[in-house]
């Protein structure tokens, strides 16, 4: 069953190469058999179409043509060559005593350069693809007027793209958004992760440059600072315990609560249900700093506790040396009431989907299994948790994933709460309550280490692409909806 | 080569050009940009409006933006190009800021100085010295002090604590433990726990390279080991009297009504009136146990800048309103709408500064305050080394987990900056 799995996941990465190598193929084959004009438009991208009589077509495509190249003149060679040093220019600054003005010489940013420069390489791309294609288009144009078939004129060109090309329409802007406000910025996520980008090394005043993988092996304690190591370890760690246990303490109790609340004997459900959605309508960021400073050490929990003798008692029995309990500023205690405090955040939301789960359970098997004689539990374990495993299945995955980046739990409840009491945590800016997304915040903010945060933000990335592309597969991959009949 | 030389010729050429231009387009009124705190806007306003009628012949164009003190170096350090010509920010930021090219060398601008009628030698003399050190880097001034506010004392009861009660640490927690109350401070924070080190002698400086120079594990110019500055912290942590505050909780646990004595500043005065009543006091700090000595405990002196943007195009006229809005009449309208404490002599000589009880105490300290030159990796080490001692982890008999602790401290702290 895996092995026929992952044969589907190899063809499937077979066929993207395969479609890959056609393309290039079907453009060899085009520039090969082709007339004068459709070898033409490799140099003048309109060539083909105006041969054709397609005029408005030859000329948007001059005219793109022409984009094109003022583009990389103008703008793509002011960065592209500088971008194997990141630039070499120092700025300058004189002061002007007559214009009272400071004159600055004409000085290289680094991030520019990389930006830009990515920028530019992601154009060119488009660029090529659309300028192989374009060879093909009129190549077939060329077979089509050879075979005496009619040729579309500008027109019907247009009106193809309401009809049976109205997917084309419908996507381009999505990708183009994609393509500027996702893939770019995580291009540049990787790159910066290779060159020496932090505080000593900050544009527009000082330059940045290629460092290689110097990062990731100080990240993986091959570097010169052990302790970026130490902690990358540790906080790996709590990272992955962290989404497992705020992922399906959240989920089972979600599911158990609306089992609860569906049940026949619970009385008012409609009441307790809205009872615990207040939880979702009060914004999450003013219930976790309330609830923050509710444990804090000086909160109120604190204080009612020492007046009960809790605290007292507890020190008694070795669990606590301060004269306060460190419900949110000590280890093991920190990472305890974080995941229960997530439930209580958490579990609403689960509840909700649940339930809206449950309502569609085919009740004809629940009534056999019960005409069956089977007890509540029975059928809770055999018919409600796999049908519940089957629908959610994907949300599940979603959330672990989500949870491995869950900033704002984590922040929010122990941002100047919690102090670390280990000297090498400290040492390289962390935390044990830290996920890598909170270290890698802090690292940026408060410390400009980007380098690092870029390495780290790629270790992020990894982690997750992998964990969904093995969960999904397993999950959505066909013969599920079987297993579960 | 020679193409070079051409090119350099054709260049420099289009640089005379466009110098040219420059100078004759200069007709149009100087845009400026001035940030600072939001509470300060309306009288930003008033002193831009000063500044406009101070010179009559130049046209200006002059926005003011919102940005507080303690951020300015984060926004500013995201885009130094974009950010504002003129701009305050508390003196902590100034070694970050100068770093990334974000502060003009003010030692260049000797000469605009002279159209306000001064020399940078009569701005450094009409700040009080410590203000004017911290203004300092590798011996340049790089902004104009405003305001001497941002430091610590001791905010006390009277009604529960005498002068006497205040005078060392062992005295001002026995007689909080006698009276049922606790004293508080912040130990999980460098910028506090400092003050028993700065007081016993130690140092923390900051090197060409940016790194962190800090001799805590050592002993001190006074002859003090760092270790027995650790004693003396930890026997004031382990009295039952003693409440260690989270860092950004103490106007919360002054309102608390637990306290009877903390360590705070000057933006906690209204909250401790509150909390005190007629008890309201303030005074410095108490001495406390090093060995079988008192030692006076230091303290962490703070001030508020103004500088000018690196990046800023403007920058003569920039400079001239950050000294316009530093100048001693400015501080005294600072002081008058907005209760700010100067840095100026002549304003904090004055009858109103020295009649505010906080003030006072923050000029009684000054005596012991210390410019704290650290990098950014001085904080987090420094902190976590404070929160070990509130929680207990060290042992007062162990000396060599203090030596050790303290070794670790001063390896995370002096580590080189990335």
């Amino acid at each position: 069953m895996a092995s026929q799995k992952k044969g589907g996941a190899m063809s499937a990465v077979g066929g993207f190469f395969g479609a890959i190598g056609g393309f290039f193929k079907d453009f060899g084959v085009a520039f090969a058999k082709g007339d004068i004009f459709v070898k033409l438009s490799v140099l003048w991208m309109g060539a083909g179409y105006a041969r054709r009589k397609q005029y408005i077509k030859a000329l948007i495509m001059t005219a793109l043509e022409a984009a094109i190249i003022a583009f990389t003149l103008t703008f793509a060679m002011q960065y592209v060559p500088k971008f194997g040093t990141l630039g070499t220019v120092v700025m300058e600054r004189v002061f002007n005593m007559k214009t009272m003005k400071s004159e600055f010489n004409d000085y290289d940013n680094s991030f520019s350069i990389l930006l830009f420069s990515l920028f530019s390489f992601v154009v060119w791309a488009g660029a090529f693809v659309i300028w192989m294609r374009n060879v093909v288009n009129v190549y077939r144009l060329q077979q089509k007027a050879e075979a005496g078939e009619h040729i579309n004129t500008f027109r019907e060109d247009m009106h193809s793209y309401i009809e049976e090309k109205f997917h084309i329409t419908l996507l381009t802007l999505p990708v183009i958004g994609i393509t500027v406000f996702t893939f770019i910025p995580i291009l540049l996520l990787i790159f910066v992760a290779f060159t020496n980008y932090d505080q000593q090394h900050m544009p527009p005043s000082a330059l940045f440059t290629w460092a290689g993988f110097s990062n990731f092996l100080s990240l993986f304690g091959g570097g010169l600072t052990t302790t970026f190591s130490y902690a990358f370890v540790r906080i790996l760690g709590w990272t992955l315990v962290w989404a497992f246990f705020a992922t399906f303490t959240t989920y089972i109790g979600g599911i158990l609560l609306s089992v609860l609340l569906n049940s026949a004997k619970t009385r008012v459900p409609k009441l307790w249900r809205t009872l615990f959605i207040i939880t979702i309508a009060v914004p999450q960021f003013v219930s976790l700093l309330l609830v923050r400073n509710f444990f804090s050490n000086g909160g109120i929990v604190n204080t009612i506790c020492a007046n009960i003798g809790l605290t007292g008692f507890l020190r008694d029995i070795g669990l606590v040396s301060t004269s306060y309990i460190p419900f949110l500023s000590a280890p093991g205690w920190a990472h305890v009431m974080i995941i229960l405090i997530n439930i209580w955040i958490g579990v609403p939301y689960q509840m909700l989907i649940a339930t809206g789960v449950l309502m569609n359970l085919p009740s004809d098997q629940v009534e056999s299994a019960r005409v069956d004689g089977a007890k509540p539990f029975q059928i809770f374990k055999s018919i409600t948790m796999p049908y519940m495993l089957f629908v959610t299945g994907p949300a599940l995955v979603t959330d672990f994933v989500k949870n491995i980046n869950n900033f704002n739990v984590i922040y929010l409840l122990t941002e100047g709460v919690y102090t670390t009491t280990n000297q090498a945590m400290a040492n390289s800016q962390a935390k044990e309550v830290d996920l890598l997304v909170t270290w890698l915040f802090r690292l940026t903010q408060d410390y400009y280490n980007y380098k690092m945060a870029s390495a780290i933000g790629i270790i992020v990335f990894i982690i997750c692409a992998v964990f969904t592309l093995f969960a999904f597969n397993r999950m959505i991959g066909n013969g599920r909806e079987e297993d579960y009949q | 080569m020679k193409l070079r030389k051409a090119m350099a010729v054709v260049l420099s050429a289009a640089m005379a050009v466009s110098s040219a231009m420059v100078v004759s387009a200069d007709e149009g009124p100087v845009t400026l940009t001035l940030w600072g705190a939001e509470e300060d806007q309306t009288l930003l306003g008033e002193l831009v409006d000063e500044f406009k009628a101070a010179y009559p012949d130049q046209e200006f164009d002059i926005s003011i933006g919102v940005e507080s003190e303690s951020t300015a170096k984060d926004t500013i350090l995201t885009d130094p190009e974009a950010a504002a010509d003129v701009f305050a920010f508390a003196s902590d930021q100034i070694f970050d800021l100068v770093n990334a090219g974000a502060l003009l060398n003010l030692e260049d601008f000797g000469e605009v100085l002279q159209m306000a009628g001064k020399t940078l030698d009569d701005v450094k003399a009409a700040n009080v010295a410590g203000s004017v050190e911290a203004a300092t880097v590798d011996g340049s001034l790089y902004a104009f002090p405003r305001a001497a506010d941002n430091g610590y004392f001791l905010y006390y009861d009277s009604s529960v604590l005498s002068e006497d009660d205040i005078a060392s640490w062992d005295s001002l927690l026995a007689a909080a433990d006698a009276a049922g109350k606790k004293v508080g401070m912040t130990f999980a924070s460098g910028w506090y726990n400092a003050s028993f080190f700065y007081g016993a002698g130690f140092t923390t400086g900051l090197n060409e390279d940016g790194t962190t120079a800090i001799d805590w594990n050592g002993t001190s110019a006074d002859g003090y080991t760092g270790v027995d500055v650790v004693k003396g912290m930890i026997g004031i942590a382990s009295s039952p009297a003693f409440m260690a505050i989270a860092d950004g909780d103490i106007t919360n646990q002054i309102a608390g009504g637990q306290l009877c004595a903390v360590v705070s500043g000057t933006w906690d005065a209204i909250a401790a009136q509150e909390a005190f009543g007629d008890g309201y006091a303030a005074t410095k700090l108490p001495t406390f146990t090093v060995g079988d000595t008192q030692v006076q405990q230091g303290s962490v002196a703070g001030y508020k800048f103004v500088g000018v943007n690196g990046f800023s195009e403007n920058s003569g006229w920039a400079v001239l309103l950050a000294e316009f809005i530093t100048n001693e009449a400015s501080q005294q309208k600072f002081f008058d709408q907005r209760e700010s404490g100067p840095s100026n002599n002549n304003v904090l000589a004055s009858d109103a500064v020295s009649a505010n009880l906080a003030m006072a105490a923050l000029g009684k300290q000054a005596e012991f305050g210390v410019a704290q030159n650290v990098g950014g990796k001085f904080w987090d080490p420094s902190a976590t080394f404070g929160e070990m001692i509130a929680q207990g982890n060290l042992s007062v008999d162990d000396d060599a987990a203090i030596q050790e602790a303290l070794d670790t401290l001063v390896e995370g702290v002096t580590a080189p900056v990335e």
